[in-house]
């Protein structure tokens, strides 16, 4: 932007802002002795506002905790947080006029761990950064998992009493879906798709690091609920029983904004990074499917997400403003809040999966050594059910009481997205037909997907079948369908992308005979846990209650078993990576043998990706055809000329 | 790439992007944002649809009124800020500085004086976010707008500090059109907000 010199004197103004970091004093300089004490002043700017305002109007008791939380503490200290560590920095000296600072690249890349702990503009870092938070809640929430499993061993409460069993699901989804999935997407994406595209990094690379930043606030938000007790009406979160939970059901409201304020930053980088900074020759129909698959979630994140941003705020003001969205004694409208919140939360069914079969499309053709096939069917399916998704929320509310004549409409929209699905399962599955198959441990993931999301794919179309899911609504069979998509889905193919690119990512090979014991004993365990809760599911049991008939007494203990060993299978990853990350040997660049751009440059890669942006000549998946290629990089311009080029 | 450690010596920033497209990056992200924000709004006006519309609330719920006609003139305060915005932008895509700064102080005088009028509006309209639904509406959308406009002016004083400050010329002038676009996005929302809840 606007770079001033001749005519600007300004020099340091001592606080919170201006070049040069180095000069200024340690307790200013942006880091986390900033951040500790910023967020303390922050959260007394808050508890300030509050009671001014309180003053102001002449309430009783002019101090009063529960506004103060919501505002000091939920709102206020994170802001805090996040301009003590730096995150803002530059554009508080871009808005008070400062003399733009010539870009030094001190916020870019890493060098020792201690850059990971700070606010960095590398794409790569914070991609690491991502991956490596989100598998910290991951696990965090599956240890909540394995408590209501222990809970659920015996039909009687045996643990814990039902407000923290409640509190314990409650978190554990929230934790899976906003803490887990869509960031860990997110993350993997922002490692390669900079690369993939021939981009020397993000759009916007300091927002990009805001937007990590504040998913650590959202997850602690969440975990600090168990101190506040009230995240206890699951994640949906519906009103009237959530505006009669205790107070800390706020914790909820404020986490969800922080996470999908996040999700929507990195959602819109994506778009634009996608739109205007694709290598020269890089056609939308030359980009990897990973690329399109990450374009269409952008769409639907920058789309929706604003929708649960809402919904959550009506809950909130209801809940500590006593408002009255939802409350009928007052005109308030109940239902509405189901129909806001699905009008999110089933496109961000797709939001987590999308990406997941980007990452599907990458591995299964690399490990098949095919070109992927109709490649342009699918990037179209996925724009398909982008649109088709915004068309089926009220599927979840066919017993919720609302206007019958909704039902049909919706069951066929909801079956209808089964098409587009299905294009994208027969394509992989005509990418394997006599391709020469490599069963790596990305690719048993990735296989893996696609026959566990099948199953949960045709549990879906028969929940979308009105008759059907009256009769199974609020059972295990809900469960058992979720976790089929999520954890069959959405999780294997994160794991099929950590292993994929670990690579790439860290510069040091996995140990391979580990992973392959991780994705069986996963697969296993993940399918003993699940599968059982169809047949309790159809005969009855309900999900979300403590306690059960002891009629499925002998099925629980089963599952709770089974859990636990799918919750071990996780150990084995956590120690693979940690071990192979310090002393694994060496990755060479291109250990897959794979024709997207990330392969062509180091492992990892050089801190600004490229020293020039590559030249796209051809189809990103021409594996096995004579002399393809699908991008060139610098020096290999005049080999690549002598060789024939194929492209469409 | 043994060359890397090399290459590192001598490159002293990232290679150039490639430009693939003919739209700036920065208006790209802001209409993006303001994508995002229309659906923000969307779920406000979902929340009255079903307030108003499916459970038949009374609007304005008697005995309340609204006041029509005050809002009807800060409607027309914020309408002419939009045009200030547009002459301040006008003026530095023609090197015009003094333009360009009188401009942005009236589009801030304009908006200060739009969020004021909605304050005093809150303190004597006589009902409260409490009063039923329509309250809660009421206070829900206008303040949520109230929020954007507030948004928007900060937006816009940093520009008003940077203009004053020497910056901006007619090649570099992104620093006043962004804002701007985001003040006119945050004016069409205004319209559609005083057309629904106080005329209809
Ligand atoms: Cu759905």
């Amino acid at each position: 932007m606007s770079h001033v010199t001749g005519t600007s004197v300004h020099v340091e103004t001592g606080h919170g802002h201006g070049p040069p970091p180095r000069a200024r004093h340690w307790a200013l300089r942006a880091g986390w002795v900033r951040a500790a004490w910023m967020t303390g002043f922050f959260f007394l700017l808050g508890l300030g506002i509050v009671v001014f305002f309180r003053w102001l109007g002449g309430y009783d008791p002019t101090l009063d905790w529960e506004p103060v939380i919501v505002v000091a503490g939920l709102t206020m200290a994170p802001l805090g947080f996040l301009a003590g560590l730096g995150g803002f920095d530059y554009w508080v000296s871009y808005a008070l006029g400062s003399p733009t600072r010539p870009e030094d690249h001190s916020g870019h890349g890493a060098y020792t761990w201690r850059d990971y702990f700070r606010v960095n503009t590398d794409h790569k870092v914070i991609g690491i950064q991502y991956v490596s938070s989100t598998v910290f809640f991951f696990l965090a929430g599956g240890l909540m998992a394995m408590l209501v499993r222990a809970e659920l061993a015996r039909p009687e409460t045996e643990f814990f009493d039902t407000q923290t069993y409640n509190e314990l699901f409650s978190v554990h989804a929230s934790l899976m879906i906003f803490l887990f999935i869509i960031p860990a997407f997110a993350g993997l994406a922002n490692y390669v798709l900079p690369l993939m595209i021939g981009a020397p990094d993000m759009a916007f690379p300091r927002l990009n690091a805001l937007s990590f930043w504040l998913l650590p606030i959202a997850g602690i938000m969440l975990l600090a609920s168990f101190f506040f007790p009230g995240v206890g009406a699951g994640w949906t979160n519906y009103p009237p029983l959530s505006t009669e939970q205790p107070f800390g059901n706020v914790f909820f409201s404020m986490a969800v904004q922080w996470a999908g304020a996040s999700s929507i930053m990195t959602a819109l980088n994506f778009l634009v990074t996608i739109i205007t900074m694709r290598a020269p020759g890089m056609t939308f129909w030359r980009m990897p499917l990973l690329v399109w698959a990450n374009f269409t979630t952008s769409l639907l994140v920058v789309i929706a997400t604003p929708f649960i941003a809402g919904s959550q705020f009506f809950v909130m003001f209801d809940k500590v403003m006593h408002t009255n969205f939802f409350d009928p004694g007052e005109n308030g409208y109940a239902l509405g809040y189901q129909h806001i919140f699905w009008f999110y939360s089933h496109p961000a069914v797709y939001i987590m999966m999308l990406p997941g079969f980007g990452i599907a499309s990458e591995v299964i053709s690399t490990f098949s050594r095919k070109p992927i096939f109709g490649y342009r069917l699918m990037a179209l399916s996925l724009m398909a059910i982008l649109v088709l998704g915004f068309s089926v929320w009220a599927h979840h509310m066919f017993v919720s009481g609302m206007a019958t004549y909704l039902r049909v409409p919706m069951m066929v929209t909801t079956l209808l997205i089964a098409i587009p699905t299905g294009i994208k399962v027969f394509s992989w599955l005509a990418t394997l037909w006599e391709g020469r198959l490599h069963f790596s441990a990305p690719m048993l993931w990735a296989l893996g997907f696609v026959s566990m999301f099948v199953i949960g794919g045709l549990s879906g179309v028969m929940l979308g079948a009105v008759p059907i899911d009256i009769h199974v609504s609020d059972t295990y069979f809900i469960v058992a369908h979720i976790h089929y998509v999520l954890l069959g889905g959405s999780l294997f193919t994160i794991f099929a992308g950590i292993y994929y690119w670990f690579p790439k990512m860290t510069g040091r090979m996995y140990n391979e005979r580990l992973a392959k014991i991780h994705f069986w004993l996963t697969l296993v365990s993940f399918n003993a846990t699940f599968f059982p809760m169809h047949l309790i599911g159809v005969q009855g049991m309900p999900r979300r209650v403590a306690t059960y008939e002891p009629q499925f007494g002998d099925w629980n203990l089963f599952i709770s078993l089974s859990s636990f060993v799918l919750g071990a299978s996780f150990m084995i990853f956590v120690y693979n990576v940690i071990v192979s990350w310090k002393s694994g040997p060496p990755a060479p660049a291109n250990p897959w043998r794979g024709m997207t751009i990330e392969w062509l440059v180091s492992s990892p890669p050089p801190v600004f990706n490229f020293d020039e942006v590559p030249q796209v000549v051809g189809n990103p998946y021409e594996y096995g055809v004579k002399g393809a290629r699908h991008a060139i990089l610098n020096g290999d311009r005049a080999a690549a000329e002598l060789e024939p080029v194929r492209s469409t | 790439m043994a060359t890397h450690a090399e290459a590192a010596e001598h490159h002293h920033g990232p290679p150039v992007a490639n430009q693939s497209s003919r739209v700036d990056s920065r208006v790209l992200g802001m209409f993006l944002f303001i994508a995002s924000e229309v659906m923000l709004f969307g779920a406000f006006f979902t929340a009255y649809f079903f307030v108003r519309v499916v459970a038949g609330s009374p609007w304005p719920e008697p005995p309340f009124h609204l006041p029509v006609f005050v809002a009807g003139v800060n409607t027309a305060i914020l309408v002419t800020s939009s045009f200030t915005i547009h002459w301040a932008l006008q003026s530095i895509k023609r090197d015009n500085r003094a333009g360009l700064q009188a401009g942005l102080v009236l589009t801030l005088a304009l908006g200060i004086v739009f969020l004021l009028t909605q304050v005093r509006e809150y303190s004597r309209v006589g009902f409260n976010p409490g009063d039923g639904a329509f309250g809660t509406i009421f206070y829900g959308l206008t303040g949520l707008h109230g929020a954007h406009v507030f948004v928007g002016l900060t937006l816009l004083t940093f520009a008003s500090i940077r203009a004053f400050r020497g910056h901006f010329s007619a090649a570099h002038h992104h620093g006043v059109e962004i804002p701007g676009i985001y003040w006119h996005f945050v004016d069409v929302m205004w319209i559609v907000v005083y057309v629904t809840i106080y005329i209809l």
